[in-house]
């Protein structure tokens, strides 16, 4: 066989991914474009409350993950063999990452919601990758009965809130009300400058008030920034969730076979860092939060 | 809002979600695995501690053959000298016999020597007395009464040193 170069082997990929677009068109054909819609969509309802397709793919993340846990954990023994080895590497893999960044003690107290943020957020994104999701549906206008729970926005949402509570309450903890506090609401230098201009400095109470109103406008900076990382983790992982079902959704409406695969890959990957970076923020905010501020200064 | 699908009802039930998760993997898998993984961490340290305990018990017995080994050493090297000193006192005793014997044996030497010069002496005499009589018969020349003369020779020769000296 004759040596093929480079192009030729670009060549040859091309046409084969023609073939199979021509091939797939033909075996499947799809009636129609897939209908997008960005919102979850409800499947029934209880009692006026929607069930969302979303909230019973998370349930089903619930469940596989409880059931793993349960057959990992039910008889543990001290040299671990099977499902136990496993679960108890990934787990200290995770527990190590945690530690290594916050220290011992904190890590210990950070890691449960910490291991739960990035146990739920890569569950439900590379089981939204199963088959079954997206494409079984029912009713008359043919309702997914199952969407990956990170593609509704109410999921990172959610978790974007659990993520800042915890993130203020350890703050407010470790360093008590009034220290956490004065990062947000810096007025003692500005209450300073004031106090000098009515003892009659008007220079030394001018330059105060100057650097007051900097300061206390870096406090109100710092309230800002607090609450933009709520929407930014919510618009980060269901950006790059949505993203990547709408790009899996349009890469099998136009080429049905195989060429999908790699962008399933794609998926596997995104949907690692996607967790990993989600509970890494939140391991960053909390450790800033439980760091005095002289110290980071 | 509503285009993405923002809803206070999804929002709960996602938040109702995480908690059950939370709940369910605390007692399910956080909590075991810790405590599995201390368990386990401890009985590392356990078993170190014991190795290091038995090293140092090692230690100490090896310290004990020694000093053992060094006893044995110092009481054989004891016995030798012992051994030594005890040659040299018979070889001792064995020089002190040797030189009484030879003491013996030389006075008994001694005596006899004095013995027979005493009788040689007798016998030079008893030939001197006969040659004396001898030689006076021919000087005389006249037969004499022998035992008249040996008698006053024998007189003569007891008194001789005396009464010249």
């Amino acid at each position: 066989m004759a040596r093929i170069g480079l192009w030729g082997r670009i060549g040859i990929i091309i046409l084969v991914l023609f073939a199979l677009l021509i091939v797939g068109r033909l075996l499947f054909p799809l009636p129609e474009m897939p209908h997008i819609e960005l919102a979850a969509e409800g499947v029934f309802s209880i009692f006026g409350f929607p069930i969302t397709n979303t909230m019973l793919a998370a349930w089903l993340t619930i469940l596989v993950l409880g059931g793993i846990s349960y057959a990992a954990t039910r008889k543990m023994k001290i040299v671990p063999k099977g499902l136990q080895n496993i679960v108890e590497a990934l787990l200290g893999m995770l527990i190590n990452f945690v530690e290594d960044t916050a220290g011992k003690d904190y890590g210990r107290k950070f890691f449960p919601v910490i291991a739960t943020i990035f146990i739920f957020v890569i569950a439900n994104a590379w089981l939204a990758l199963l088959p079954g999701f997206m494409f079984i549906g029912i009713g008359e206008e043919h309702v997914p009965l199952l969407r990956g729970a990170n593609t509704d926005i109410n999921f990172p949402l959610a978790l974007a809130l659990i993520s800042f509570v915890f993130v203020e309450y350890w703050g407010l903890r470790s360093q008590g009300f009034f220290r956490y506090v004065r990062k947000f609401f810096n007025v003692g230098g500005l209450l300073r400058g004031i106090g000098q201009l009515f003892r009659g400095k008007i220079r030394g109470g001018l330059s105060a008030i100057l650097t007051g109103v900097i300061e206390a406008f870096a406090g109100f900076i710092e309230i800002i920034s607090e609450l933009v990382r709520i929407v930014s983790l919510t618009i980060r992982l269901f950006g790059n969730m949505t993203a990547g079902e709408l790009l899996i959704l349009m890469m099998l409406f136009l080429i049905p076979w195989v060429a999908v695969i790699p962008f399933y890959g794609l998926e596997l990957f995104i949907g690692f860092v996607q967790a990993l970076i989600f509970g890494a923020l939140t391991l960053v905010f909390l450790v800033m939060a439980v760091t005095p501020r002289e110290e980071h200064e | 809002m509503e285009g993405i699908g923002i809803a206070w009802q999804g929002l709960i039930a996602q938040l109702v979600s995480f908690a059950i998760l939370f709940g369910l993997l605390t007692f399910l898998l956080y909590k075991p695995v810790r405590r599995i993984l201390d368990e386990r961490s401890n009985r590392i340290k356990e078993s170190m501690d014991q190795a290091e305990q038995i090293k140092v018990r090692m230690a100490e017995t090896e310290e004990r053959v020694r000093e053992q080994v060094e006893a044995a050493r110092r009481e054989g090297q004891n016995i030798v000298a012992q051994a030594g000193q005890m040659g040299e006192r018979v070889k001792e005793e064995a020089r002190l016999e040797a030189r009484r014997e030879a003491e013996s044996i030389m006075a008994r030497s001694r005596i006899e020597i004095d013995r027979e010069r005493d009788e040689a002496i007798e016998e030079l005499r008893r030939q001197f007395v006969d040659l004396a009589i001898t030689a006076a018969e021919k000087v005389i020349s006249e037969t004499l009464d022998k035992e008249k003369h040996r008698r006053l020779i024998d007189e003569v020769l007891e008194e001789g040193p005396k009464g010249r000296g």
